[in-house]
């Protein structure tokens, strides 16, 4: 605050010494000055004036606040003590444990894979011949009823004379009771 | 060019696995003890070669290097993997399913058509449905691999123009897909 007022003391100093070597009068009174701001001394007890004073910022882990259920992604948490980075396979035992891995469930796919498909096949198999027995079922009772029919027709030329002799009289009969009409 | 993790060579074998079956223990071992083959990853391809031709690559830087030994295919940015035309040579000596295609049946599937019954030749009787077949003419030349669609007892009952292997890669790529197929 101090050199700040001190230095600007000298100015209206300088300035009658330029008035009067050039000559020219500048009134005093033309000239309109900011009126003076009041400057107001801050106290000391002031609390922008005090001195900080730092806040203690405590850690989550001293609070001891309880604890959020949270889901922990599996590949973000790694193990302590473990080496960073890529873990190669170039010996051979490692190698061939992989392999056996890979082939154990290679095999165990295909063999679901063939075990599915001798069932379906048994099972189509199954239905085939049971398709082909009813084919046969159908056949033979076909069969039956066309021998039924060529039988009857072989028996009905010995005895179908005298039968439709005697039905040919009771027809006649029935005829007889019955009204006829007949057009002209 | 690095080994691979152990979560990587999980998915290449089961993937391979999926053509060879148990005979991919033959890959691994190799018949020269002192010089085994081992599996490389270099940008996200696979390659396949010589455990010395691998440790002589570590004196190229990794920018520098392009493709060393035999591609098998690549990871994929979710992880898969995906195997290339390339590893056919491989695939194809150790192959648990094999498909012998008719000679009318050959361009179809180099043009990457999948299969229909009426090419097929021969293949193995027990190949469960979804398994992964080894494509190889009537002179045994390895064309390309599939999967089958339907299994070899099933595929008895379908009709000559239904497919029976879904074609996955065929040998006509080196010529289709020149542009791609060795960009890393």
């Amino acid at each position: 605050m101090a050199p700040t007022k001190g230095s600007a003391k000298p100015k209206p100093d300088s300035h009658k010494g330029k008035t009067i070597s050039s000559g020219t009068k500048i009134s005093k009174k033309g000239v309109k000055r900011p009126p003076p701001k009041e400057v107001k001394s801050k106290a000391r007890t002031e609390p922008s004036q005090q001195k900080k004073t730092k806040k203690r910022a405590y850690t989550e882990a001293e609070l001891d606040l309880p604890k959020l259920n949270a889901i922990t992604p599996v590949g973000v948490v790694n193990p302590k003590g473990r080496k960073k980075g890529k873990v190669f396979v170039d010996d051979k035992e490692g190698m061939a444990t992989i392999l056996a891995m890979v082939n154990a469930e290679k095999e165990g796919q295909i063999e679901s894979k063939m075990m599915r498909a001798r069932q379906l096949e048994e099972i189509r198999e199954a239905k085939l011949k049971e398709a082909e027995a009813r084919q046969a079922q159908k056949k033979s009772k076909l069969e039956e009823a066309k021998d039924s029919i060529r039988n009857k027709k072989k028996g009905n030329t010995g005895d179908d004379t005298k039968a439709k002799g005697n039905s040919t009289k009771t027809q006649s009969q029935a005829k007889g009771k019955r009204k006829s009409v007949s057009f002209a | 060019m690095r080994q691979l993790t152990e979560e990587e060579t999980k998915t290449m074998l089961s993937k391979l696995a999926n053509y060879c079956g148990r005979n991919i223990n033959n890959l691994i071992v190799g018949s020269d003890d002192s010089d085994p083959s081992v599996f490389r990853l270099h940008g996200n391809r696979v390659y396949y070669l010589k455990s010395s031709l691998a440790n002589l690559s570590t004196a190229i830087p990794r920018a520098n290097l392009l493709t060393l030994g035999t591609c098998l295919g690549k990871f994929t940015k979710g992880g898969a993997f995906r195997i290339h035309i390339t590893a056919l040579d491989i695939i194809a000596p150790v192959c648990r399913y094999k498909a012998f295609i008719k000679d009318n049946g050959v361009m179809p599937f180099l043009y990457g058509g999948n299969c229909v019954k009426a090419h097929i030749g021969r293949w193995s009787d027990d190949v469960p449905e979804l398994a992964g077949v080894v494509v190889v003419d009537m002179h045994d030349n390895p064309l390309g691999f599939g999967i089958s669609k339907v299994s070899s007892a099933a595929s008895k009952n379908i009709a000559p123009t239904d497919t029976v292997i879904f074609s996955q890669a065929d040998i006509g790529q080196y010529l289709r897909e020149e542009d791609t197929l060795f960009t890393t």
